[in-house]
């Protein structure tokens, strides 16, 4: 009898937000919106930041040198260089404002014999990372040409070698917005899981309910368990749109790393908590309306901090311990152990422990503020 | 046995002010009142003297009172008194968005009825309350009157024992309070206890074999209706002609 009572206040949960017709549409259209324009938006961003981008360049030369043509080839040949050719009737500045190139070199004849230099002109607002890197590149093409070194790198390779490691930092697009936002939605779900729980004592429903022989937590469970399963839903809705049409749109693929199965204990506990996070703010709330200003704020500041709108690797350090305070950040970070960071359960667990920890925090202060039964 | 049995109920809403040493308010002191088996029993009382209170009391919505309150015997939080409970609160407190037989199923569920019981019982409710031909559309289209009926068939649908209805007929056109008062007596010619809350005055004595007046939280006068020549100015000899707005 209590299964049956539990079945049917799910059942009459699900029956009330499917009929709301603004309610179902937020929650799974949202968070996809936020995946594709954000994805696309920062697709550059994270290209430079990992892969590098190349610098379209401007190449003349006024010099008929083997040595002027040497430099020119080498410029060119360079893989952080894109070769472009100038417009007519293109001055620097109008090249630049368009866009259609970053730098300009030129080449003038008799370089070799220091009669005049080799100019660089660069778009004033290129990146100063760049700007070091191109000057370095010209400088070492420059006296490798005039020096008569074929590969100045080759020579110089016993003394200095790379050992950088792989990438478990930074998150690509892909990375960073598909769990980013997706717990975003996830967390959004207070709003009408709060209004609803306030529309519900406002009506009276709520209170009628409890005057049938059935228990409050019963009642409460039926109001949860929903909600619960629309987080699960959302989350592989969003899996499925990151993994399998935004690699169309950007062309950057998404892997779900080497255990991917990590991701059902982490989306288990991560809907916990946002559930939690719901049933505390319909807790606290007063009304309808207040519930849903708590709520909303809330998402967006825990969204603001954690992480999600701003990749916690590239936030001051300040922010970077301030965003624990968020239980998106311990979400998020959740998720790029298993997508960036191929990481062992172990390494997951502490994160879950934190969010398990939030999510009964939650349900206990919710419980203990029963003014809203 | 009586269907209702009050005993000294004492109750305030303002316990963190007694706690802290300031002065109580009670919403009822010292209330009692008896309900018999079969009996139907109005419930009087201005705005704020502690009619809804006792309602939610005798519910078990509200604890932490003083007394005892039973329900043909058992203690009123007991599951055996809230299966005997049918309450029809003054909010039409439905699901809006449900259609009626949804709401019907949800509210027979809840009451412990099986499967079969649920489809008898709301078809035999949405008769009584004339809302059988509307059944399948949701809440949000209905009148006022088919909200208060169906207020009252959610109440039914169970067939408890004892009736609480608060201010079942407030805001509704006279051809639905007829139909309720026609549903009302039909119930309690068959056995079903009924404590009518209400301000409608010739619907109390019309109806009502015993009455229980209240002012403040406190008994102010109970006994027989047809000892009381005209029921409105009786009360209003005994409660006083001012507002009641604090």
């Amino acid at each position: 009898m209590t299964l049956r009572k539990l079945k049917e206040l799910i059942r009459k949960e699900i029956l009330v937000l499917l009929r709301d017709r603004q309610t179902i549409p937020i929650l799974f259209i949202m968070p996809v919106a936020l995946i594709f324009f954000l994805s696309l938006a920062l697709q550059g961003v994270y290209t430079e930041k990992i892969t590098g981008q190349k610098i379209s360049i401007v190449i003349e030369t006024a010099g008929r040198s083997p040595k002027s043509s040497l430099l020119e080839k080498k410029i060119s040949a360079h893989q952080l260089i894109q070769r472009v050719e100038r417009p007519k009737g293109f001055d620097n500045n109008r090249l630049f404002e368009s866009g259609k190139a970053h730098a300009v070199i030129y080449i003038p004849d008799g370089f070799e014999n220091g009669i005049k230099p080799v100019e660089m002109e660069f778009d004033p607002v290129l990146d100063a990372g760049y700007k070091a890197a191109v000057r370095s590149l010209l400088t070492s093409v420059t006296a490798s040409v005039v020096m008569g070194i074929d590969d100045i790198e080759a020579m110089t390779s016993s003394f200095i070698v790379e050992k950088t490691k792989k990438n478990k930092s930074l998150p690509g697009p892909l990375q960073q917005s598909v769990p980013g936002w997706s717990i975003f939605a996830m967390f959004f779900i207070a709003v009408p899981m709060s209004i609803g729980f306030l529309r519900e004592k406002n009506d009276g429903t709520l209170q009628r309910l409890f005057t049938y022989p059935v228990g409050a937590n019963l009642i409460i469970l039926g109001k949860l368990i929903p909600y619960y399963l629309i987080n699960l839903i959302q989350f592989a809705l969003m899996l499925c749109v990151g993994v399998w049409i935004m690699p169309l749109v950007i062309k950057i693929p998404y892997t779900l790393g080497a255990n991917p199965w990590h991701l059902v204990p982490v989306t288990i506990v991560v809907a916990s908590a946002s559930t939690g996070f719901g049933v505390v703010i319909a807790a606290l709330a007063r009304s309808p309306e207040q519930s849903s200003a708590l709520a909303s704020t809330g998402a967006v500041l825990m969204a603001a901090f954690g992480g999600i709108m701003v990749p916690h690797a590239v936030m001051p350090l300040v922010m970077k311990k301030l965003a624990m305070i968020s239980p998106m950040y311990w979400a998020h970070q959740a998720y790029l152990d298993v997508f960036l960071r191929d990481a062992e359960f172990n390494s997951v667990l502490p994160k879950l422990a934190v969010l398990t920890i939030f999510a009964l925090v939650c349900f206990y202060v919710a419980g203990r503020k029963v003014k809203w039964m | 046995m009586n269907a209702l049995e009050i005993s000294q109920i004492t109750f305030s809403y303002n316990s963190a002010v007694k706690s802290a040493g300031g002065e109580t308010e009670y919403a009822l002191r010292d209330f009692s009142m008896s309900v018999e088996s079969g009996g139907i029993h109005a419930l009087l009382g201005p705005n704020g003297a502690g009619k809804t209170t006792l309602m939610r009391l005798i519910t078990g919505q509200l604890r932490g009172y003083q007394g005892n309150i039973h329900v043909y015997g058992n203690k009123n939080d007991d599951k055996d008194a809230l299966t005997c409970i049918g309450y029809a609160p003054q909010p039409i407190s439905v699901y809006t968005s449900l259609t009626a037989r949804e709401n019907l199923r949800i509210f027979g569920i809840m009451a412990g009825l099986s499967e079969t019981l649920v489809k008898e019982r709301s078809n035999a409710v949405l008769v009584e309350t004339g809302l059988l031909p509307y059944a399948q559309k949701r809440v949000t289209t209905y009148s006022g009157g088919m909200l208060r009926r169906l207020n009252l068939a959610v109440a039914l649908l169970h067939s408890p024992r004892l009736l609480l209805l608060d201010e079942p007929t407030v805001g509704v056109d006279p051809q639905s309070r007829n139909h309720i008062y026609e549903t009302l007596t039909k119930m309690n010619a068959s056995g079903m206890a009924i404590v009518l809350c209400t301000h409608i005055m010739d619907e109390a004595q019309r109806m009502c074999s015993k009455v229980t007046m209240l002012d403040r939280g406190a008994v102010i006068f109970s006994g027989d209706m047809n000892k009381i020549d005209n029921l409105e100015k009786f009360f209003l000899e005994r409660t006083g002609r001012g507002l009641r707005d604090d």
